[in-house]
């Protein structure tokens, strides 16, 4: 009976997670004509697939519709390239401006440490639309819209906070005797971060590489109020030109995209799934 | 002098970050409040016009209509995603076989961006899309989701389908951190499975519960992207909520970039005085 119900939930789980993106996947495996036919694909292809990833423009619907427009000519390689761009220049970014500051947090005892943890803290919690008004001044007035390298490092604002959160998490849980040793031998504070924390401290870099890609690869706002022509258009913006008039106009390409671009950010989840868990657990929930 | 370049180090590690927190987000913060006072006519330099623009905002209607919409998305979402991530959790918490591949399972819809879980519902809400397909089994409708009456509570569906997730992994964190010798001799002295949960597991779930949602309040309360994907906003002012609201004033409808500074602004210390108590929260731990 107890079996039964515990089955039961899990079932009811298991739908809640997977139909919508059963119904996604589908589409993207049919042909043009049996796009909206429910239940298993009859003629599964991959021509949907083919197509986002040539170098062509789009055919079909999208063309028409978007072409009277005269918006968006090109194929869906360069937002995919953008994107990429941009989320590998955030994780650079990201990648050498975190480790410092968490190490200060998880080693140093100084005047003023209470007042950066909390500037930290705050800066994580922080809702990031606040921004977008004055971020896209301050681009405006330099003079550096449609920067594709201004965007990365705007994105700081999201990735760096909680990366120094989480870092901070993994170095307090690498012994202090360890780098004490190293300390009295001579060393330098610098060459020991360098040469005994960070490399333990490896599956946290990796973690907050994998959400600092993450992040910058699902950010919209920024792209939206910084971003100005459709050559330097990440994703976000690209996709949202196949809902031109509140309706998906090629249904398709469309769910190929999104399958695409949602496969990346999952499977470089479920490598790093054990170090997610560890990683909510060391820096982002118990503070 | 030994104390003092000591120091200097110290701090010179703490720099890169404030840095970059200070450049993105201590500056704009203050640049708010000086576009606030601003008016900004097109290609004429910035002209100082006292609160005016804060005498705007109170009258337009958008600004009561926004508050109103965020705390409703923000409030329900978080309530459903607090109830199906504390079930997931006591779920994924028994032994069962195929529990490592659920709770793998389970993590997906948290590491798929929200953008593309709002694109992925367009294909749920379309009239010959996933829901209106199941309702077709059961003889039902078709149902337009994304009208008037519903908008709101089908963006906040992909809220929570996209966020329940975070609660489901801190609270199974929680869950695994309580002492099983705590329920072995509630077993002892003979307690039911319900006294078990009412007088261990809740109580000692709460601190990281209140964490929790508390975080997941202030980011539903900040989401900009999901209703933006799906509705941008409408029909009319359906899902309106800040975060769009802010974005329409500053570049859509108004196009009045210091009028949308005055309204952040203006409902700012709603977003601040939730941080602090998350901040008080999150620091007695």
């Amino acid at each position: 009976m107890n079996k039964l119900v515990v089955c039961l939930f899990v079932i009811l789980l298991l739908a809640f997670i997977c139909i919508p993106l059963y119904w996604v996947f589908k589409t993207s495996i049919s042909p043009e004509t049996e796009v909206w036919d429910k239940g298993l694909p009859r003629n599964p292809t991959l021509k949907n697939f083919i197509d986002i990833l040539s170098p062509a423009p789009p055919r079909g619907r999208m063309a028409e519709v978007v072409g009277t427009y005269a918006v968006i000519t090109s194929s869906a390689l360069t937002p995919l390239f953008n994107s990429f761009r941009v989320a590998l220049t955030t994780v650079i970014l990201t990648l050498i401006v975190s480790p410092l500051t968490a190490y200060n947090l998880a080693r140093f005892e100084y005047k003023g440490k209470k007042f950066v943890s909390i500037l930290i803290l705050f800066a994580y919690i922080f809702p990031g639309f606040i921004l977008m008004v004055p971020i896209m001044y301050m681009v405006a007035s330099l003079k550096l819209l449609d920067n594709l390298i201004i965007l990365s490092f705007v994105q700081l604002a999201y990735t760096t906070p909680f990366s120094v959160y989480m870092l901070r998490g993994y170095f307090m849980g690498i012994p202090k005797e360890l780098e004490e040793a190293a300390l009295v031998d001579g060393c330098t504070r610098f060459k020991v971060l360098r040469k005994i924390v960070l490399p333990l401290a490896l599956p946290g870099l990796v973690t907050v590489a994998v959400f600092s890609f993450t992040m910058s690869w699902g950010d919209v706002l920024f792209p939206l109020v910084l971003l100005r022509t459709a050559n330097n258009y990440t994703l976000p913006l690209y996709m949202s030109f196949y809902l031109w008039g509140g309706e998906i106009t090629d249904p398709g390409p469309f769910s190929a995209l999104i399958i695409f671009s949602a496969m990346i950010p999952v499977v470089l989840f479920m490598a790093i799934q054990r170090f997610v868990r560890m990683g909510l657990v060391a820096g982002a929930v118990k503070a | 002098m030994r104390v003092k370049k000591d120091s200097i180090i110290k701090w010179l590690y703490a720099a890169p970050g404030i840095a970059a927190i200070s450049v993105f987000l201590i500056i704009p913060l203050l640049l708010i409040f000086w576009l606030s006072l601003h008016y900004m006519p097109t290609g004429l330099p910035p002209k100082f016009t006292g609160i005016s623009n804060f005498i705007e905002v109170f009258t337009m209607p958008e600004l009561y209509v926004s508050i109103q919409r965020t705390l409703v998305y923000a409030f329900t979402a978080v309530l459903l995603k607090a109830l199906i991530g504390l079930g997931v959790a006591l779920l994924l918490n028994l032994n069962f076989f195929g529990r490592g591949l659920v709770r793998g399972l389970a993590l997906i819809p948290y590491a798929i961006p929200p953008f593309l879980c709002a694109l992925i519902f367009w294909f749920v809400y379309d009239h010959r899309g996933v829901l209106n397909a199941i309702l077709g089994i059961f003889g039902l409708g078709p149902v337009y989701p994304l009208r008037y009456e519903t908008a709101m509570f089908s963006v906040i569906m992909v809220n929570v389908w996209h966020g329940w997730p975070f609660f489901f992994l801190g609270l199974l964190a929680g869950l695994q951190a309580i002492p099983i010798e705590l329920y072995e001799s509630a077993s002892v002295d003979g307690a039911s499975t319900f006294v078990k949960f009412k007088s261990i597991t809740l109580p000692l779930l709460k601190p990281v519960f209140a964490i929790v949602c508390g975080l997941s309040l202030m980011w539903t309360m900040g989401d900009f992207v999901i209703p933006w994907m799906l509705t941008g906003g409408g029909p009319i002012d359906a899902t309106l909520t800040v975060p769009i609201a802010t974005y329409k004033i500053a570049f859509l409808t108004r196009l009045n970039i210091p009028l949308a500074a005055a309204y952040s602004a203006t409902i700012l210390p709603l977003y601040l005085t939730i941080i602090y108590y998350i901040i008080k929260q999150m620091e007695v731990k």
